[in-house]
């Protein structure tokens, strides 16, 4: 008896992970796609991609709600509850990343039929070959419970922060230069962001999962003082140094 | 002291009938043994007929097994339960990758379509870098279950578009021109204005020239993929030297700086020489064109144990990422609007990728979108030859002269 309901509790593990996998994998095909879709003016595909975010938004909901039923009813411990908690983070951190792909596409409709400078071009292909390639590696991570790969990801989504600064600096200069408008300007400063941002889920999503493997948890200046946050309003910048010292 | 003998003759006994029973057992066992190896059948155990049958099926088994894993596609087998029982290597390949993921989501679907008793498939693309496209095909299997194959379609998908983009392409590239001539003699037939008639003949002119030039290349493409003439001593700086040289023309009025950066030493290879010579200059030529004005091209001759060389690097508008691994095509043209301007053929590329093949070696480009491109151009080491005797000394390296010319640009 108990055998058989550790085991079923096991296949509720194990298709909740898959369910996340396959989110997760759909949105490293979302990343490129979007980023091609930005680059082609491609309306059609554009339309397809901001419909079929509703399955995402759908599919995050009902193994939300998944994780929260196996944790009441099965009141797991250790390695099982941390990767219980990190999938309920993790599909927080995918469904954005797809709503932000969304983003890139609607901001594809906006700039329609503007050219762009073939520099524009090219960081915009950089940034979202890497933002895919940094999706790609969180989701392989999770898939192979891999810490060393996931813990390789804050460098480099340093890499597409810096692609950012220079496709801003790049903006400024195509505007000035008169061959874009102030609108496409910033349509352009936006997607800068979305990219970046999906990179930054994409590091959320590798922390959750040296979470999962050893518990590791980013280090925080009062991490040690029994996790009280420190007193923002009266100390400023520096307090969570002296909340640690104390 | 007569419990001591009642325990004496208990041990006693209980070890004679022990070494009885261990004798017998041991006796049979050799029996069985012995007929076992001499080839005689055991007339009291299972008839030997099903034996071999089962050894036979495990055998067989093993061998499908290692048979399906040697398999390039994917082979995947589930039950009647939709439970996945059987991977062979190829499939196992993809666990842990994200489109395998993704090939294993639309595998799930499949089988589960099967059930009524159709096959089913579908296509899943993959968005690279690079791309890739897997056809899945599944079917139903009559005890229950399914089976389906995952198949890599990649390299078929990229030929099939690029035999049907061949076609459109040089339709429309022969057909432009044509169009345009046709049109101007119609306008020339009534127009009395002689300065008007002058113009329009010389776009007559251009138009059929352009035509012919396509057709040219055309000509040159299918020569080159047909010969394999590689009898000439070829000094590969002197090609270089040449290509500079008309790339500098190409430049046609803008500032191009070009630049070669020679090698150390003298490099002689066996190769045709008119087909090096085209496809250098092809591709210097092109780095001009693409080039914007102050922009800087440098040609670089590099060797080592196992390749020779020749570099082609400029700042100009690059090449999207999505066009890279299609440049080489036939009539493959990035920019339409661009390539008019520039007026090439189109099949600069595909000459020069023909040449690099007709010599063992590959052509290869990085470029970046706004940074500028690369080409190198790669022969075999082996191809290197002691430099002739009957050639003239060092001098003749600087003659820029090209010995053929073929200025596409005139």
């Amino acid at each position: 008896m108990t055998k058989e309901l550790r085991s079923n509790f096991h296949d509720q593990l194990a298709e909740i992970g898959e369910g996340i996998a396959r989110m997760s994998a759909g949105v490293t095909e979302l990343v490129p796609r979007s980023t091609q879709i930005l680059l082609d003016g491609d309306l059609e595909a554009a339309e397809y991609v901001i419909l079929g975010d509703d399955e995402y938004d759908a599919t995050s909901i009902v193994f939300e709600e998944r994780c929260f039923r196996v944790i009441a009813l099965q009141a797991p411990v250790a390695s099982d509850l941390r990767s219980l908690v990190s999938a309920i983070k993790i599909i927080a951190d995918v469904e954005r990343s797809a709503d932000l792909c969304v983003n890139i596409c609607k901001a594809a409709r906006r700039i329609y039929g503007h050219e762009l400078d073939a520099n524009l071009r090219g960081v915009i292909q950089k940034m979202g070959d890497q933002a895919t390639v940094l999706f790609k590696e969180a989701t392989e991570a999770y898939l192979n419970l891999d810490g060393p790969r996931a813990a390789a990801l804050h460098d480099m989504d340093s890499y597409l922060d810096d692609l950012q600064r220079q496709f801003i600096q790049i903006i400024f200069e195509s505007h000035a230069a008169g061959n874009i408008d102030l609108q496409v300007a910033v349509q352009l400063a936006v997607v800068a962001r979305f990219f970046e941002r999906i990179g930054d889920h994409a590091v959320n999503v590798g922390d959750r999962v040296r979470y999962i493997v050893d518990g590791w948890v980013p280090a925080h200046p009062y991490a040690e003082s029994d996790n009280e946050p420190p007193d923002v309003v009266d100390a400023g910048v520096d307090s969570g140094v002296d909340a640690d010292g104390g | 002291m007569a419990l001591v003998l009642v325990l004496l003759i208990g041990v006693v006994v209980g070890g004679a009938i022990g070494v009885l029973i261990a004798r017998r057992a041991g006796r049979s066992r050799d029996d069985r043994g012995r007929a076992g190896s001499h080839g005689e059948p055991l007339k009291d155990d299972i008839p030997l007929s099903v034996d071999v049958d089962r050894e036979t099926d495990a055998e067989l088994a093993r061998g499908l097994r290692s048979a399906v894993d040697r398999l390039q596609m994917g082979v995947v087998m589930c039950d009647a339960t939709l439970k996945t029982t059987y991977r062979n290597a190829a499939a196992n390949a993809l666990i842990g990758t994200h489109g395998g993921v993704i090939v294993d989501a639309h595998l799930q679907q499949l089988f589960t379509d099967t059930q009524n008793g159709e096959p089913a498939g579908s296509i899943v693309e993959l968005q690279g870098p690079p791309k890739t496209t897997f056809s899945i095909e599944a079917m139903p299997i009559p005890d229950g279950g399914a089976v389906a194959t995952v198949e890599d379609i990649s390299e078929r998908v990229r030929i099939d578009s690029m035999r049907t983009d061949f076609v459109a392409n040089i339709s429309h590239e022969l057909k432009t021109p044509v169009g345009a001539i046709a049109v101007l003699a119609e306008m020339l037939a009534d127009e009395p204005d002689p300065t008007m008639i002058n113009t329009l003949s010389s776009r007559v002119v251009d138009e059929s020239h352009r035509a012919a030039r396509t057709i040219d290349d055309l000509l040159e493409l299918s020569r080159i993929e047909s010969s394999h003439r590689l009898d000439d001593a070829v000094d590969l700086d002197t090609v270089v030297a040449e290509a500079v040289a008309r790339g500098r023309m190409a430049a046609d009025g803008r500032r191009v700086e070009v630049e070669s950066i020679e090698a150390p030493d003298q490099v002689w290879i066996r190769a045709d020489r008119p087909q090096l010579s085209s496809a250098i200059g092809n591709l210097v030529e092109n780095a001009v064109k693409y080039s914007d004005d102050g922009g800087l091209v440098q040609v670089r001759i590099r060797r080592n144990e196992r390749w020779v060389e020749v570099m082609v690097a400029d700042q100009g508008v690059g090449i999207p990422a999505a066009d890279l691994d299609r440049v080489f095509e036939r009539f493959y043209r990035v920019d339409k609007a661009r390539a008019r301007q520039t007026g090439g053929t189109g099949l600069g590329l595909a000459i020069v990728r023909h040449v690099a093949n007709n010599h063992g070696g590959v052509v290869s480009v990085q470029s970046k979108e706004g940074e500028g491109s690369t080409f190198a151009f790669r022969l075999p080491a082996r191809l290197i030859v002691e430099r002739p005797a009957e050639t003239a000394p060092s001098g003749s390296r600087t003659t820029l002269l090209p010995t053929k010319v073929s200025m596409p640009d005139e």
